[in-house]
């Protein structure tokens, strides 16, 4: 997407403004790398991701007139894309209580790896531990799940969530703790139940 | 902010770790079939207008209907007090009708 340099985007805007149906495949096309990336990283379980995509597509261009270029074009869309995957995490019914014994085997040996001081994590099962991550951001809030996902695997900084999400920094640091707090506590759960 | 627990630091530096899917363009259809709806989606259908209508009527039905009671309260009560008072009548008792004329 952002790659595509030739790319007339203010052009093809005021094309799909005045509902040229190809422009606007131009536009779907030339963002849906941007849009589904997002889509991928924040999918809650269960949702087909063209789905979602294409839902958040429809959003955009429902609220094209909104749009008045304080933001770049592609920022406005990413934060339609992340509001639409909080939106769907939100209406996803709560999962049941983490388990160690309702995990895979594989993931259940990373869990063992990463609880266990001294162990690491063996390269071939990042595939593994990127599922029990998953599981994990589960049991968060979907806002908190959100800023922990931004922050640790996409190791976004503050003023890049602030400006993907529209929420100022001190919420997101709020948001941040009480996720972190969680995570610890789900930890100290698992670990005790273990051990017992 | 408060640092991460320990296992989740280790938990996510191996999870950055997993290969991405690299696939990042669109399904063969995806974007005609998304402008298609969305150009369709812009047209307001009947369905649309009736509701947004019908919400409009109802409410002023419902403005008018208060208007109209509260404009002819006096002779709704006044119909009302007419109303209770008709027992006491005899104007639509034919033999007290017949007595009145008799003595009339």
């Amino acid at each position: 997407m952002a790659e595509d340099q030739s790319f007339d985007l203010a052009g093809c805007l005021l094309r799909v403004r005045g509902r040229d149906q190809e422009a606007a495949r131009q536009l779907v096309d030339h963002l849906y790398p941007l849009v589904i990336r997002i889509v991928r990283s924040h999918l809650p379980r269960r949702v087909a991701e063209e789905d979602l995509a294409q839902e958040i597509f429809l959003k955009m261009f429902t609220r094209l007139d909104q749009y008045q270029g304080a933001v770049p074009f592609p920022h406005w869309v990413s934060r339609i894309a992340v509001t639409t995957c909080i939106d769907q995490l939100r209406a996803q019914k709560r999962r049941p209580e983490f388990r160690w014994a309702d995990l895979p085997e594989n993931e259940a040996e990373v869990l063992q790896a990463v609880t266990a001081d001294t162990a690491a994590v063996a390269p071939d099962e990042s595939v593994a531990a990127k599922e029990l991550v998953g599981r994990l951001l589960d049991e968060l809030k979907p806002e908190d799940r959100m800023v922990i996902q931004l922050l640790d695997l996409e190791q976004k900084t503050l003023a890049e969530i602030s400006a993907l999400t529209g929420w100022n920094q001190s919420l997101i640091k709020v948001r941040a703790f009480r996720a972190r707090r969680k995570l610890q506590k789900l930890f100290a759960e698992l670990k005790k139940k273990e051990g017992s | 902010m408060k640092p991460n627990p320990p296992e989740w630091d280790r938990l996510v530096a191996a999870a950055r770790r997993a290969p991405y899917d690299q696939d990042m363009s669109a399904p063969y259809g995806f974007a005609a079939r998304v402008a298609a709806l969305s150009q369709s989606a812009d047209r307001p259908g009947l369905a649309f207008v009736f509701q947004r209508v019908s919400l409009r009527a109802m409410g002023l039905a419902a403005a008018l209907a208060v208007a109209a009671v509260a404009i002819n309260f006096t002779s709704v009560r006044h119909l009302f007090d007419n109303q209770a008072a008709a027992p006491t009548q005899t104007a639509d008792d034919p033999t007290s009708e017949l007595v009145d004329l008799a003595s009339s």
